[in-house]
This record gives C-alpha cells, sequence and structure tokens, in this order.
C-alpha cells in the first residue's frame, strides 16, 4: 500500500468523525498555540534587553571598578592611563563618578557626576551636540567646567540655551561648556541624566582620592578576553592581597549574561508549554485507542481481504500523525494570532519566527508518531479471526 | 470431464485443530481430509458446533491448523508468516461473509476496490475492475451508495463483488444467506450458481441443508469429523437445471 493511499485513508476516517478529531485535536491545538505564543513573547523581550545592552556601549569593552579606599587600594588618573599601552587597548577613559546637586536658578536636582578625560568621547561614545567637549587643559587647570546631558538641560533649563549659562554643583558655581547627545535608556542609568566635569575637578568636588572607575576599550573583540587576563594581572600587582579591592567587568560578557538569562527564560516557557503538548498527545492516543477498539471489525474485515500488519499499522500511524499535525498547524495559526494581539494589549514586542513554526509543526508531528505507534501497533497485532467475530 | 483432469485447489490431510482453554484442550477437528478441484462448488455442511467455522477459517487463511497438512492452490499455509498469509488471502481467496462485512463508510465501489488497494494496484485499474465487478453482479447502478443505502441483498452482493474483484481462485462463502430473506437468498444463491457455471471454484459454508442442495457437492461436518457420500454429489447437469429461471 502506498503512503498517499494512506493518507488518503486517514483523511477519510477523520472526516467521518469530525467532532472526535477536533476534539482529540484540541490538546494539541492549545499546546502548540500556547508555545508559540509564549515563546514569541519571550523572543520578542529578549530583543528588547539585548538592544538595551547594545546601548550600553560597544561589545568591546572593559570596566573597572575600584571598589577600595584609602592610599594603596586606589588608582591615580595617571596610573589608569598606563594602562593603555596594554597591546590591543585602544583607549582607557578614567572616571570619578559620584552624585551631586545641581542647581540652576530655583531649579535642583540630583544627578550623577562623572569626572573624566578627553577619552571618554571616544571610549565610551558619547558625544556632544553643542559647544565643546572636556579637555586636557581643563584637567590641567582644574577648570570648573560642565557637560551636561539632554534630560539634564531640558529639566534645568526648560526652553532656555543652557550653553554659557553657570550651574551649581553642590555650592561650586561651573560654566555649561557643552550639551552631550541623546543616548537613551541603558541599565548603567542613562547618559541623558549625567553632568561630565574634568577629572581633576571632580576628585576635588566628590573628595575621591584616584579613580573609582576606568572604562578600556578593545580593538578587537576576540582579544579581550587576553586583554582582560593582563589587566587583572596589572591591578594585583597593584592591589596585592586585596583583590576584592576592584572589579573587571567584561561588556561581551555581560551581553552573553544577558542573553543566557532570556535564553534560560525562554525554554523554560518553552518547556512548561511542552508538558501540555504532551498532555495533547496522551489525548491523541485516547482517542486512537478507542478508535481501534471501534474498529476492530474493520481491521479484522481489512485483514481478511489482505492488508498486511505493515498496512494496517501505517493506516493508524498516519490518522494519528494527520490529527496531530493538523491540530498543530492550526496551533500555530491560533498561536501567531494570539502573539499579535498579546503585542498589540500589552505593548510589548513579539516574534514568531519561522524556525519556530517549523520546530512547533515537526515536534506535533512527532508526538503523534510516538503517541500512535501503541495503538496502531495493537490494531496491526489483531488476529483476523478474532478481530472479524468482534462486534 | 472427471476430477482427475482437474487441477486440485484445496489439499487438506489429516487436519486437526485443538483449541485451548484453561488446561484443557479441546479438538474441534479431527483428521480432516478435504479436496477440492478446480470449478467444483462444494458445500460443507453441518449444525453449529460442528467444527465448520473453524474449518472455514483454516481454508481461508484467517487460522492455522494445529498439526496436518494444508496445500492451497499447491502451496503449503502450514508455517507462513502473517504477512505471507495475508498475501495468500489477497490472491487467492475471495470472502463472502454471512455479515456481509462491508466498510459502513466507503462507498460499494471503494469497497469492491479494498482488496485491489492491498494488492498494490494503481488507482485507474482497481477501479476498472471494480467496475466489472459490480457490473457482473448486477449493481453497475448503485456504485456511488454506501451500503446503508442498500438492501440486503444488494449488500451481499457487493460482497460478492468483492469477493470476485481480485478474480481468485477460491471463494469462500460463510452462510452467504444467513442474514437474509429467502428470496434474495435465492437470488444470491443463483448468482453463486451462475458464477460456478462461469467456471468458478466455490466453497460453500452452511448449517441450512436447502441451501447446501444448491451445490454441486456436499460435504457433512458433525462433531470435527468430516464425512461424504456419493449421495452428496449431484452431477453437474443437475445442479444447473435446477436454477430458477429469470435470474
Amino acid at each position: 500500500m502506498k503512503l498517499s493511499q494512506a493518507f488518503r485513508m486517514a483523511f477519510k476516517s477523520i472526516w467521518a468523525n469530525k467532532l472526535r478529531t477536533a476534539l482529540s485535536m484540541l490538546g494539541m491545538l492549545i499546546g502548540v498555540a500556547t508555545v508559540i505564543a509564549l515563546v514569541s513573547m519571550s523572543e520578542g523581550s529578549s530583543r528588547q534587553v539585548q538592544s538595551q545592552v547594545e546601548s550600553l556601549g560597544a561589545a568591546n569593552m572593559l570596566q573597572v571598578t575600584i571598589t577600595g579606599r584609602g592610599l594603596t587600594t586606589s588608582l591615580t588618573k595617571e596610573e589608569a592611563l598606563e594602562f593603555a599601552d596594554i597591546p590591543n587597548v585602544e583607549g582607557v577613559s578614567p572616571i570619578v563618578n559620584g552624585n551631586a546637586t545641581v542647581k540652576y536658578g530655583t531649579t535642583s536636582e540630583s544627578y550623577t557626576v562623572e569626572g573624566i578625560t578627553p577619552e571618554y568621547e571616544s571610549v565610551r561614545e558619547v558625544g556632544f551636540v553643542k559647544g565643546r567637549y572636556i579637555v586636557d587643559l581643563d584637567n590641567v587647570n582644574y577648570s570648573k567646567v560642565a557637560l551636561i546631558g539632554a534630560n539634564v538641560a531640558t529639566t534645568l533649563f526648560e526652553s532656555e540655551d543652557p550653553l554659557g549659562k553657570t550651574i551649581q554643583l553642590n555650592g561650586n558655581r561651573y560654566l555649561i561648556v557643552g550639551i552631550l547627545q541623546t543616548k537613551g535608556d541603558s541599565i548603567n542609568g542613562s547618559a541623558d541624566d549625567k553632568v561630565l566635569i574634568p577629572l581633576t575637578t571632580a576628585e576635588r568636588l566628590l573628595q575621591s582620592n584616584g579613580v573609582r572607575s576606568i572604562y578600556l576599550k578593545v580593538d578587537d573583540m576576540d582579544k579581550s578576553e587576553q586583554v582582560q587576563a593582563l589587566l587583572e594581572a596589572r591591578l594585583s600587582a597593584k592591589f596585592q592581597n586585596a583583590t576584592n579591592a576592584y572589579r573587571v567587568i567584561n561588556q561581551q560578557e555581560a551581553m552573553e549574561t544577558v542573553g543566557s538569562i532570556t535564553q534560560t527564560m525562554t525554554s523554560m516557557m518553552a518547556g512548561i508549554a511542552l508538558i501540555s503538548l504532551v498532555v495533547g498527545g496522551i489525548g491523541i492516543m485516547n482517542i486512537m485507542l478507542v478508535s481501534v477498539t471501534e474498529r476492530t471489525r474493520e481491521i479484522g474485515i481489512r485483514k481478511s481481504l489482505g492488508a498486511k500488519r505493515r498496512d494496517i499499522l501505517l493506516q493508524f500511524l498516519v490518522e494519528a500523525i494527520t490529527i496531530s499535525g493538523l491540530g498543530g498547524a492550526f496551533g500555530i495559526a491560533i498561536g501567531y494570532i494570539a502573539s499579535r494581539i498579546i503585542g498589540i494589549v500589552m505593548s510589548t514586542e513579539t516574534a514568531v519566527s519561522l524556525d519556530m513554526v517549523w520546530e512547533a509543526f515537526a515536534f506535533s508531528a512527532g508526538v503523534g508518531v510516538i503517541f500512535g505507534i501503541f495503538p496502531a501497533n495493537k490494531a496491526a497485532r489483531l488476529r483476523p479471526v478474532d478481530a472479524l467475530r468482534h462486534d | 470431464m472427471s476430477r482427475a483432469d482437474r487441477a486440485k485447489l484445496i489439499e487438506i490431510e489429516k487436519l486437526v485443530k485443538t483449541y485451548r482453554m484453561g488446561q484443557e484442550s479441546m479438538n474441534v477437528l479431527h483428521d480432516v481430509d478435504l479436496t477440492v478441484y478446480q470449478g467444483e462448488f462444494v458445500a460443507i455442511v453441518g449444525p453449529s458446533g460442528s467444527g465448520k467455522s473453524t474449518m472455514m477459517n483454516i481454508i481461508g487463511c484467517l487460522d492455522i491448523a494445529s498439526s496436518g497438512s494444508y496445500k492451497l492452490d499447491g502451496v503449503e499455509v502450514k508455517g507462513q508468516s502473517d504477512n505471507k498469509l495475508a498475501a495468500i488471502r489477497n490472491q487467492k481467496i475471495g470472502f463472502i461473509f454471512q455479515g456481509f462485512q462491508l466498510l459502513p463508510k466507503l462507498t460499494a465501489i471503494e469497497n469492491v476496490e479494498l482488496p485491489l488497494i492491498y494488492r498494490g494496484l494503481a488507482g485507474r485499474e482497481r477501479r476498472a475492475r471494480a467496475e466489472e465487478a459490480l457490473r457482473t453482479v448486477g449493481l453497475d447502478d448503485r456504485m456511488h451508495h454506501r451500503p446503508s443505502e442498500l438492501s440486503g441483498g444488494q449488500q451481499q452482493r457487493v460482497a460478492i463483488a468483492r469477493a470476485l474483484a481480485g478474480e481468485p481462485p477460491i471463494l469462500l462463502a460463510d452462510e452467504p444467506t444467513g442474514a437474509l430473506d429467502t428470496r434474495t437468498g435465492q437470488e444470491v444463491l443463483a448468482l453463486m450458481e451462475n458464477l460456478h457455471r462461469n467456471g468458478h471454484t466455490i466453497v460453500l459454508i452452511t448449517h441450512d441443508m436447502e441451501v447446501a442442495e444448491r451445490a454441486e457437492r456436499i460435504v457433512r461436518m458433525k462433531d470435527g469429523v468430516l464425512t461424504e457420500d456419493d449421495s452428496g454429489r449431484r452431477n453437474r447437469r443437475e445442479a444447473v437445471a435446477s436454477i430458477p429461471n429469470g435470474v
């Protein structure tokens, strides 16, 4: 018997039992729809997170955070700049950071203040739209100049032009020399909500001895681990017996961590939804077993007319696969519609990938095979004499 | 034409069938011998419990004897695998059952096509052969009706068409009139006689002596023993003459 004949037979039998087929399909349908909807949601949110992480800055970045205090546990600006001679390091940007109350006129607000060197622009990739950047001379002269983020500008100055105006940082007067470009939200806090001043000035303002964190830009992303190792070697030489005085964060690593978290979330959701697919498969097995019992005489007749075991097995297996495959196909359609609706209602991003659709369909057909084998085999092994006598 | 000139289609020798029922074993057939020649119309007649159903199952390769030998069309059936038996049933035997045993969800022609599907014939040839078989039983105008839309007699004729479609050497009929009223039963028997006249070999199993009388040769079955007396044999001409007119 040919396979096409088996499919024709299966469709005929399914069509003859429409209601029952529809009901047994339901489990499969709901399972697949759930998988598609859940996975599309978490896929969408993982894409959102991914883009947030990317906005943090380039992936080829190493961040050193100095957590120690005192003379031997801090790093001067000059020491930090020496890291630039590590191979493959493109730029070093030491930072002194803290919070300060920023006041203009009668408005005052607390913002993150970062003391920087001119390298900040290229290493952190934060440019400016108006005025000028912090230059080396500002650091030499301890100039009280500031660059403000876009949000700071709108909060303090509203529609006024901040350039050339004077603000107060913790009571000290600073001249605004430039406005930063808008960067958008990121996990480390938005660059739009920052005030940048020269590093030397910041050490005084924030009463900090040495830099708090250092960003290193690596020219070759594949070399970042190598650079990290060299960097850590230098740091451990500097901070002897105090390994917890500093921490090196690999931007690449951070991204991978976030990626793996969302990956885990996605597979967990898919796993939960897979359980419902298995339940759907058991439902199909149930119906197929009932169908085999109900059609024992039909099996007997077919066998008496020359159907081999293989023919009967194929007939029932194809029927199970057809039911589960159809359930899967409808489930994909409903899951897709559901994910679109969820996306609109919850205004989150959802994404249904073609891979996912194929996998869901293949899985549902596979469930049909797995749960169809047992009933089909039961049918195939019936003895024709017994089967014919059955009523 | 004497029997010896014709080919032996069924050769049964010392056939024993034993059923195991718990601890006890029950002999249903005792050393049965039977030879059926090409072109014969044989009736196996006996009361219920005589073992004739077991006999029919074994002749039809639906069941296997416990011991003894059964050659069908020259091939020993004993010891064949399930698949081989299925193939033998498909090629050699056309079943006509008491309860018609048609598939209710299929139309007449689809039912007739079934054995040809399992033989692996292509769609067009299958259809042509099935149509031919339905024409033979006079149902060419009812091809696309389901069994539920046909009378009992028509259903049995579809079953006969299904048995004929594969052109098997033997037609095996198990109480073919059992589920029919007398008149349609007569029609079905007449049809079978007609087939016999056209050269088909028919083995008819029945408990009804009146039905058995229509056959050319009668063997009796009682308590698992098969007996045949010469009085059971009628000559061919006589059998043909007994066919009612107008059928």
